[in-house]
């Protein structure tokens, strides 16, 4: 081969590793959410209304990250079901109509929308139960959403960590870390991609300063070490990822070419 | 405001998350040289060069044999 030819090669090989996407954008269109697992343990025998159920259960999969089976465990006096989120037990349920929402809320259907709609990311507020924590954590989020070039492209959603409606929501957030369950602080969640929630902002750790982090985070070109390493957990949640609407914060950076990261 | 309570404090021992001290101390912007292409002609030079030898030797083989088989003519 001539060597123009292999310089050229070798030049147009280099070139397409370097990545220009932003990482928001990256991890919507190529990055599957991770598939939790439900299983449901029982001695062995089931009634066949249980079993009726357990074949919707295992439909599930086709449009939820979740595969479900079921395990023989004669150990078990009553029989239960376990959510793994790889190798993390994230929850426990009693009986199938605890599970029966387990896969989607009208907050998750929500930011799912919002995602697929091009948005750079949604934060999602989960609150503390005090109101004076909450509030000057509120204030501080609105305040950098304000100022930044992006606001129009993020969306804010506040969720009560009482909420009935989105108690498994709130379960999943709260299990992104291991200690959040003990944690009585406000937190704020940067969701992106396919419903990724990267670990929180939390208590006084929601600056200014820190939020514009994350959004510097998701905004910047996605390197091959978020590519390889990509942070948080990803959100149970029932969605179709497959067309997306084009990135809208292509749109502002093509307009301000100042954001561009250098 | 109970910022200065043992439990608030116990916060302040958390470390923030890594993705947001990669971010602050610039671990995540680690990308591939970005190398810019730059006007190469060599690709046409050697399409023309080889054009040129191409017909030189056509011409030249061409000359070759009328001349050999003249006689013959």
């Amino acid at each position: 081969m001539k060597p123009v030819y292999l310089k050229t090669l070798l030049i147009a090989a280099i070139i397409s590793m370097a990545c220009t996407t932003k990482v928001s954008e990256w991890v919507l269109l190529n990055s599957f959410a991770d598939k939790y697992r439900l299983v449901y343990y029982h001695k062995g025998d089931q009634a066949t209304e249980v079993v009726t159920q357990h074949k919707e259960l295992e439909r599930w999969s086709e449009t939820t990250n979740i595969v479900f089976k079921s395990e023989v465990k004669q150990a078990v006096s009553d029989p239960y079901y376990a959510l793994y989120y790889g190798n993390r037990l994230f929850g426990e349920y009693d009986d199938s109509s605890s599970v029966k929402s387990i896969n989607t809320s009208p907050v998750r259907d929500k930011v799912v929308e919002e995602l697929l709609a091009g948005k750079l990311c949604v934060m999602l507020y989960l609150k503390s139960g005090n109101s004076e924590k909450d509030n000057q954590g509120l204030q501080v989020i609105k305040k950098s959403l304000d100022s930044s070039p992006f606001s129009e492209i993020i969306t804010l959603i506040e969720i009560d960590r009482g909420s009935t409606t989105e108690k498994h929501l709130v379960s999943l957030l709260l299990n992104v870390e291991s200690d959040l369950k003990e944690i009585d602080e406000p937190m704020l969640f940067g969701v992106f991609g396919r419903f990724r929630a990267l670990e929180p902002l939390l208590g006084r750790g929601i600056t200014e300063d820190n939020i514009k982090l994350l959004i510097d985070f998701l905004t910047a070109d996605c390197s091959c070490l978020i590519k390889d390493n990509l942070p948080g957990v990803s959100i149970l949640c029932k969605a179709d990822w497959e067309r997306p609407s084009p990135a809208l914060v292509n749109v502002i950076l093509d307009a301000n070419p100042s954001l561009l990261h250098r | 405001m109970n910022q200065d309570s043992a439990i608030y404090d116990s916060l302040s021992t958390r470390p923030l998350p890594k993705w947001l001290t990669d971010q602050r101390d610039g671990l995540n912007t680690y990308q591939p040289e970005v190398f810019e292409m730059k006007d190469d002609n060599s690709l046409q030079i050697s399409i023309v060069i080889t054009g040129i030898i191409i017909v030189i030797t056509v011409v030249v083989l061409t000359v070759y044999f009328f001349y050999r088989n003249k006689k013959r003519l």
